[in-house]
């Protein structure tokens, strides 16, 4: 592997392509470009890059798809472009294996940042995650069952510490409500959003300073949720 | 009826008695009363019937030689004859004038049920409800057994047909009487009726003529009309279609100005700008871009709304979060005035869809600020109202006439304000899309200082209540 990391872009527009081609290797990165979601698959079973950007609009292939067949047989992180229309396809996405998501038009500094995230969360070696995740004032200690907020502890249940430990486990990548869902509560409770709705408002309350402007416990309307580790 | 064969016989039985007192002259004036009555109850015919009865009759009983119908003295016979001609002249003059006022009665009868059928016409701008009517009037004027009307206007509308009474049997025969309906412009159906034999053919198809040509003239003019206001709907249309195809473009193309002129401006050669200059312009640039996604995005809602392809995904939703959300991203807009925020803790979980419901926010906080003075409060409260949840948006900006209430939710409605205002004027059209989408009403209130934008929203999903969340 190359000390650049390689990322791959699947978008039908030739514009995107040129822009992101010249924008991402200004950034350091080694960019190939394709225009064909066939394509783009076979080239990713060949090359093996370290990260997909992949538009769900494109005209051949249904992006979902793209993303549940690469998806038998590689961890690649995948980061898909979307519109603010639609959801559906975005969830769809996140949950058929997709990493995280933009939505169009975005801002450079996003895609940048989200191509950080997905890449660092791919270099984890699983397991080896941190027993103590600091974000701003918060403090949580996963091994211990511990959160502070500024040096004081904040009591939590069981049920919102393992949310709480679910999203920040999981720093700055969007969660879908399925995921989290089925992974806090278990698989017969991924349509209950109201769950989710009710506890992720009680760990507002009890860790954010300002709900309006919430620093860690973040909303992506429509989709999910995003721990953001904040300043 | 019956009794009018007493009248002659009555009349015998009260004079015999006094036969020997009276003289035969009296007698036969007396005899000309039961056919003057008979004739008056019974028609020409019945008079003529006791004319010769009473002739009859007078002679009998009461001219010698009685019982028999010899008549001795030449002044009797004078009598005899002259009372005949009397009472026949009688019963036809007086059948004449029983059948001319029947006649008369009857012209009234027509005339007035006429002038009802004009009655019942005016004002009637439905085709099919004309056709209904000339049929029922028909059946009440003719005395018809059954009525068939066919109407189909020159526009095209039709055919109709309407029969009375509706579950008559279908006649075997012909009709008795037929006509078109017709004007000056052409044939517009066909009147047909059936009745059992009774006055004459010939004036029943004048009045069925003149009927016939009221008809037809309320339905060319229910057609005319109908064409006038397709005319006109068409021309608001039209109207609509150029104010919004005229507004659009200036929307659209406004940011696009500024980024051409930015962008040119950046890319030519031959200028150098300094530091803070090429910010400036790259900045403006930046904004202008947001602001055509924002515009973008609305016409896109607005066009799913007008489609009905806004299908909200609604599902249980804490509204605190949704309206925290928007106040959030909306921090810098509303930088220049008081948000205060009044949803109850207790207020359950609510049936939306998420991304929707922060649209209506943001149209209703974003057309607050906008219209509301500076440093005004605006206030967002939520209170449950029976079944519903009913929000409002509360600000001190100008109050709306009170004409304009409604409209204000049209697509492209602007108040007239002094100053430019931005945007597409759909903000509030897409609120009521979206919210009538939820099943919720939208409406806006004015106060006495400002004015309140308000809307329901229902409690329940598929009749459901929220579902009980078990807490540890």
């Amino acid at each position: 592997m190359s000390a650049e990391p390689h990322i791959l872009v699947i978008d039908d527009e030739p514009q995107i392509l040129r822009a992101l081609r010249t924008i991402l290797t200004a950034n350091h990165y080694r960019v190939t470009v394709t225009n064909r979601g066939e394509e783009g698959l076979a080239y990713a079973a060949a090359e093996k890059p370290d990260l997909v950007i992949l538009d769900l609009g494109l005209p051949d292939i249904d992006g979902i798809q793209v993303c549940a067949r690469l998806r038998e047989w590689s961890q690649i992180p995948i980061i898909v472009l979307s519109v603010r229309e639609a959801e559906r396809e975005k969830v769809q996405a996140l949950d058929k294996g997709a990493d995280d998501y933009l939505v169009k038009p975005f801002g450079i500094e996003e895609l940048l940042a989200r191509i950080r995230v997905a890449l660092r969360h791919s270099a984890q070696v699983k397991g080896s995650s941190q027993p103590v995740v600091s974000a701003g004032e918060l403090t949580i200690d996963l091994a211990r069952h511990v959160v502070t907020v500024r040096g004081a502890e904040v009591r939590l249940t069981a049920t919102e510490f393992k949310l709480l430990a679910y999203l920040a486990s999981n720093p700055e990548r969007v969660l879908t409500h399925q995921n989290i869902l089925t992974h806090v509560w278990g698989p017969e409770y991924a349509d209950s959003v109201e769950y989710l709705r009710v506890f992720m408002s009680q760990l507002r309350k009890k860790l954010e300073g300002d709900l309006k402007q919430p620093r860690h416990l973040v909303t992506e309307p429509g989709v999910g949720y995003r721990f953001m580790l904040g300043d | 009826m019956l009794l009018l064969f007493a009248t002659v016989p009555l009349v015998v039985f009260i004079l015999f008695p006094l036969r020997e007192g009276l003289s035969t002259t009296t007698v036969a004036l007396i005899f000309l009363l039961p056919v003057l009555i008979n004739t008056t109850y019974g028609g020409l015919a019945a008079g003529i019937f006791t004319a010769f009865a009473a002739f009859l009759a007078y002679n009998f009983f009461f001219l010698q030689p009685y019982y028999t119908f010899i008549v001795h003295e030449s002044q009797d016979i004078v009598a005899l004859v002259i009372f005949l001609v009397v009472a026949v002249l009688i019963s036809q003059l007086v059948g004449q004038a029983k059948k001319s006022l029947a006649e008369s009665m009857e012209r009234e009868r027509e005339l007035s049920h006429l002038y009802e059928f004009s009655l019942a016409l005016t004002g009637l701008n439905d085709v099919k409800e004309i056709a209904g009517v000339i049929a029922a009037q028909a059946f009440e004027l003719f005395q018809a057994s059954t009525v068939r009307v066919k109407v189909q206007t020159m526009n095209g509308e039709g055919p109709y047909f309407v029969q009375v009474p509706a579950q008559g049997e279908n006649p075997e025969a012909p009709p008795r009487l037929s006509s078109a309906l017709a004007t000056a412009r052409g044939s517009l159906g066909e009147i047909q009726i059936w009745r059992a034999s009774g006055q004459e053919q010939a004036s029943q198809e004048r009045i069925l003529q003149t009927f016939a040509s009221q008809g037809a003239l309320a339905i060319e003019r229910a057609a005319l009309v109908a064409a006038e206001t397709r005319a006109k709907v068409l021309e608001e249309s039209d109207r609509l279609k150029t104010a919004l195809l005229s507004s659009i473009s200036h929307e659209l193309r406004s940011p696009l100005a500024t980024i051409k002129a930015a962008i040119t401006s950046l890319l030519n050669e031959q200028l150098t700008w300094e530091e803070s200059a090429r910010q400036d312009l790259l900045a403006a640039v930046d904004e202008e871009t947001d602001l055509l996604n924002r515009l973008v995005g609305n016409l896109l809602d607005m066009s799913r709304i007008e489609t009905g392809a806004l299908r909200p995904n609604r599902q249980w939703n804490i509204l605190a979060e949704i309206v925290d959300g928007v106040a959030g991203r909306m921090h810098r807009l509303l930088k220049d005035h008081r948000l205060k925020i009044d949803i109850p803790e207790d207020i359950p979980l609510v049936p939306v869809d998420y991304v929707q419901m922060e649209q209506v926010f943001t149209n209703l906080l974003s057309n607050s600020a906008k219209y509301a003075p500076k440093g005004s409060t605006i206030e967002l409260s939520a209170t449950i109202q029976g079944e519903e949840l009913l929000v409002g948006v509360k600000n001190e900006g100008p109050q709306i006439p009170p004409a304009n209430l409604e409209r204000i939710f049209d697509k492209f409605s602007r108040l007239t304000e002094s100053g430019k205002v931005s945007g597409t004027g759909l903000g509030l059209s897409i609120c009521k899309g979206i919210i009538e989408a939820h099943g919720g009403r939208i409406w806006a209130e004015n106060l006495d200082r400002g004015i309140a934008f308000k809307f329901t929203l229902p409690l329940t999903l598929d009749g459901m209540r929220p579902p009980v969340i078990e807490m540890e």
